[in-house]
């Protein structure tokens, strides 16, 4: 399989200035890597540096998962994990190049996250595809519109039945995100992160009064959750209006919302 | 358990009426009920996933005032856009309590009108929720 090695260098297409510079530095690392004790503070520093140096490696592969109702920066993360196993089992004696060995780990390691944890419970492929859609659908209608659609208008521009539609929403319930501070796959090209997206200062929740009983219960809660559930509960604003604001789909907003409801339920059971 | 009669809109006779074993499994039954019916209104998304979260918090409330065994039944009234449910259990809830809860503000946010109620041993939350109007033109 690895037979590209050795005439690289004076093949007719020459090779970008900088995979030859990272190809260099990976090496170099590797070199210090296998040749300081395991814990020494070289060891861990060439470690970090390589997956740093390699961490383009792991968005290019999350980057042919997209559009398939994952969010990116899962995948990413994720695909980190295969890196990290890439660099430890690494063998540079092989006269293999990192990226050529890394790159089926870190593929490995996204499919396994698809077939593992996209969905909580087995969802017929029908269904997550039309959830799919219906993401997409529906943010282009609310564009549009001006507000959320309703059932009937997404059946419309989708060609389907209003029960579909249905089924569709349900099963988007089903649909575990697994990364609080994951981005939404749906909003591609807005912040990276959902924490980024949020300032630690927020204009919106200034003025808002809480009560002091609710308050504890409040700052237990991921700021992200929190930010989602004040804007909905104390400033009245709808969940289009908070999924433009946050920078992730209406669902999705849905979903945390019902999500968080739930924990503060449970939290307070438990009192 | 359909049966909408003439006039269903201001009857008093529930167009719906669902009823499950009082434990929380089965709230999801009734959420996922009233997301159908809500679409059937033509609701906004909004509007129902709003709906579905409000009347999760109603039953939540209502399991935690029902008594061992009982059933938690809830009826909707579909009106024009409109839709009324009342979730109620065999039990007694203490209704000052929650004017406080964060519960109550949620139900609040969600439903243009919320209430409770203890009657003959029976504790029940009735909730009315409007669709948002569709002035947009599609």
């Amino acid at each position: 399989m690895s037979t590209h090695s050795v005439r690289d260098g004076d093949a007719d297409v020459p090779r970008s200035a900088a995979v030859e510079e990272t190809r260099r530095r990976s090496a170099e690392l590797f070199e210090t890597l296998h040749g300081s004790p395991a814990g020494s503070p070289a060891h861990r520093s060439a470690r970090d540096e390589l997956i740093a140096l390699h961490l383009p490696l792991v968005e290019h592969c999350a980057r042919r998962f997209r559009n398939r109702g994952e969010p990116h920066e899962d995948l990413v993360q994720v695909g980190t994990i295969g890196l990290l196993k890439a660099v430890d089992r690494f063998d540079a004696e092989r006269g293999v190049e990192f990226s050529t060995y890394a790159t089926p780990t870190v593929i490995g390691e996204i499919k396994r996250h698809f077939r593992d944890k996209g969905w909580a419970i087995r969802v017929p492929r029908r269904l997550q595809e039309l959830r799919l859609q219906l993401g997409t659908v529906s943010a282009e209608l609310t564009q549009s519109l001006g507000r959320s659609p309703t059932p009937r208008e997404l059946a419309e521009r989708i060609g389907c039945t209003i029960e579909e539609i249905v089924e569709g929403l349900e099963s988007g319930n089903a649909y575990a995100t697994l990364s609080l501070d994951a981005g939404d796959d749906a909003d591609d090209g807005g912040p990276a992160s959902m924490l980024d997206a949020m300032g630690a200062e927020d204009e919106h929740l200034e003025h808002v009064e809480i009560r002091e009983s609710i308050k504890p219960l409040l700052d237990a809660l991921e700021a992200r959750e929190k930010k989602i559930l004040m804007l909905r509960f104390f400033r009245n604003m709808t969940q289009s209006q908070i999924a433009e604001e946050v920078g992730i789909s209406q669902m999705h907003v849905s979903r945390l919302l019902s999500r968080t409801l739930d924990q503060l339920r449970t939290a307070l059971d438990q009192d | 358990m359909t049966h909408s009669g003439p006039g269903a809109g201001d009857s008093p006779r529930a167009d719906v009426e669902l009823r499950v074993p009082a434990d929380s499994a089965y709230v999801s039954v009734l959420r996922t009920t009233t997301a159908g019916l809500a679409a059937r209104l033509d609701f906004t998304l909004d509007d129902i996933e709003d709906l579905r979260m409000a009347v999760g918090e109603a039953s939540a409330i209502v399991l935690d005032a029902a008594a061992e065994g009982a059933d938690l039944t809830a009826r909707f009234w579909l009106g024009q856009r409109t839709i009324t449910v009342r979730v109620e259990a065999p039990g007694t809830g203490s209704e000052l309590e929650q004017e406080d809860d964060f519960a109550w503000q949620v139900l609040t946010t969600l439903a243009d009108e919320a209430k409770t109620e203890t009657v003959a041993g029976t504790f029940a939350i009735t909730l009315l929720v409007t669709a948002a109007p569709l002035e947009s033109g599609v």
